[in-house]
């Protein structure tokens, strides 16, 4: 099939791998931290950890944004939810999450009436079927998600459906990563930075990477040989002694994004001051919130909300797994307190989450031993 | 099949969609073999026949 079958040859693969093998030189560690939860369950999915060389050494971003809501927001959302008059919309993978007062899907068993939808604007239908209940849409996700939530504002407001709110966590993907190259005792060589979001923001919010902390950045799609492929171009980088951004997913990424999507975005939403991140704190200008504008359709403008900030459980090392300081398995509670039926962490939650791909598909003992740094 | 199913930034997944037909801002796709509507503001014009990149009910981007 286009776009899949040419992406997951065995035989590319092979060749891609002897290409690295000529790359790497041999005993002297690359740390490639994959950014996004999706090139993360590729890595694991079709074994490309077995397949490269031992030198290089995948660490897992922060790049799953069902694992980077604090509890808090969590909290909220249930607030939100228990309010008699709501239905509470909600992608799949939020329902389980543990806020301070459990999930969504246990307010939704003590019976709010909580909703999964694939689209804010499934929700927007829900709204113009119900015109005697709110119905409020958990907008979460980065710049690839938050384009939906703002079409379906649009829309909204264009055919007067009043009933329709959106609780807006949307944040942004460029922050993030300069908290991490900020952070202390980072050791980082290079980034594979997400396809999907890049689809929307384009490459250039990536430049700072390269221009101002030395570290290469190639942009990529999701399936084996496009990483295998991201991790030649990062070798390639280090070898030639070049510091770029490229671009792997050539067939749907451009240098400067989709505009249109970038339009509608900076017609209904802005920057936060500043937003929490688990594991990262607080970092400024990370987030979106909705125009003043907007206002009519702004759940946290038009419902109370707790809004109390809630510690991490303190046997959870999210924080460190999505950072990259640690690997999952490293976890004191992976795999034994924490698992995806019982998650402690939202990185055992999601099904992007790094922590759910260790376990899921078996890296639950260190496989090999590391190549000396 | 689908293209790129792990990228769920939200535990939707951006796939491919072939265009069936367009009525307006929406266009009925097919994607693995389900149909479906998604919005294309951000990608139109669309005709019968394009491929599109989704994501949560939305095409975010045309493929070649």
């Amino acid at each position: 099939m286009k776009y899949v079958d040419e992406f997951r040859s065995g035989q590319l693969a092979q060749k891609l791998a002897r290409e690295l093998e000529g790359l790497v030189e041999p005993g002297r560690v690359v740390r490639i931290m994959e950014v996004c939860g999706g090139h993360t369950h590729t890595i694991y999915k079709h074994g490309l950890e077995d397949l490269v060389p031992d030198e290089v050494d995948f660490l897992h971003g922060p790049g799953c944004p069902v694992c980077v809501i604090p509890m808090g927001r969590v909290d909220d959302a249930i607030a939100l939810a228990e309010r008699p008059e709501v239905i509470f919309t909600t992608f799949g993978d939020m329902l389980r999450v543990p806020g301070g007062r459990g999930s969504l899907l246990e307010a939704k068993a003590r019976g709010a009436d909580v909703r999964m939808v694939y689209s804010p604007l499934d929700a927007l239908e829900l709204a113009r079927a119900n015109p005697d209940r709110e119905v409020v849409f958990f907008a979460i996700g980065f710049e690839t998600t938050a384009p939906a939530t703002a079409l379906t504002l649009l829309r909204a407001r264009a055919t007067g459906v009043r009933n329709f709110s959106a609780f807006c966590n949307h944040v942004t993907i460029a922050p993030p990563l300069r908290a991490i190259l900020d952070s202390p005792g980072l050791r980082l060589d290079g980034f594979i930075a997400p396809g999907h979001v890049s689809t929307v923001v384009g490459t250039r919010p990536y430049d700072f990477i390269a221009r101002d902390y030395g570290k290469p950045v190639v942009v990529t799609a999701f399936e084996p040989i496009d990483v295998l492929h991201a991790v030649v171009m990062l070798l390639r980088q280090f070898r030639d002694g070049r510091c770029e951004v490229e671009n792997q997913y050539t067939r749907v990424v451009r240098r400067d994004g989709n505009p249109r999507a970038l339009a509608v975005l900076a017609e209904t939403m802005e920057l936060r001051d500043t937003f929490e991140w688990r594991g990262l704190g607080w970092i400024e200008g990370s987030a979106l919130r909705l125009r003043p504008e907007f206002a009519d359709w702004d759940a946290e403008a038009r419902f109370e909300l707790p809004g109390a900030r809630v510690e991490d459980p303190k046997a959870c090392q999210c924080g460190e797994v999505l950072v990259g300081a640690i690997k999952p398995r490293e976890c004191r509670v992976f795999g034994t307190a924490c698992t995806p039926e019982r998650p402690i962490g939202t990185c055992m939650v999601s099904s992007e989450g790094a922590c759910a791909a260790y376990y899921n598909y078996g890296r639950l003992t260190r496989r090999r031993e590391p190549a000396r740094a | 099949m689908r293209l790129a199913e792990h990228c769920l930034t939200c535990s939707d997944a951006a796939v491919t969609a072939i265009v069936v037909e367009v009525a307006g801002d929406t266009a009925l796709v097919v994607v693995d073999g389900r149909r479906e509507r998604v919005a294309v503001e951000l990608v139109t014009p669309v005709e019968p026949g394009d491929v599109l990149l989704c994501h949560a009910g939305i095409a975010l981007e045309r493929l070649p």
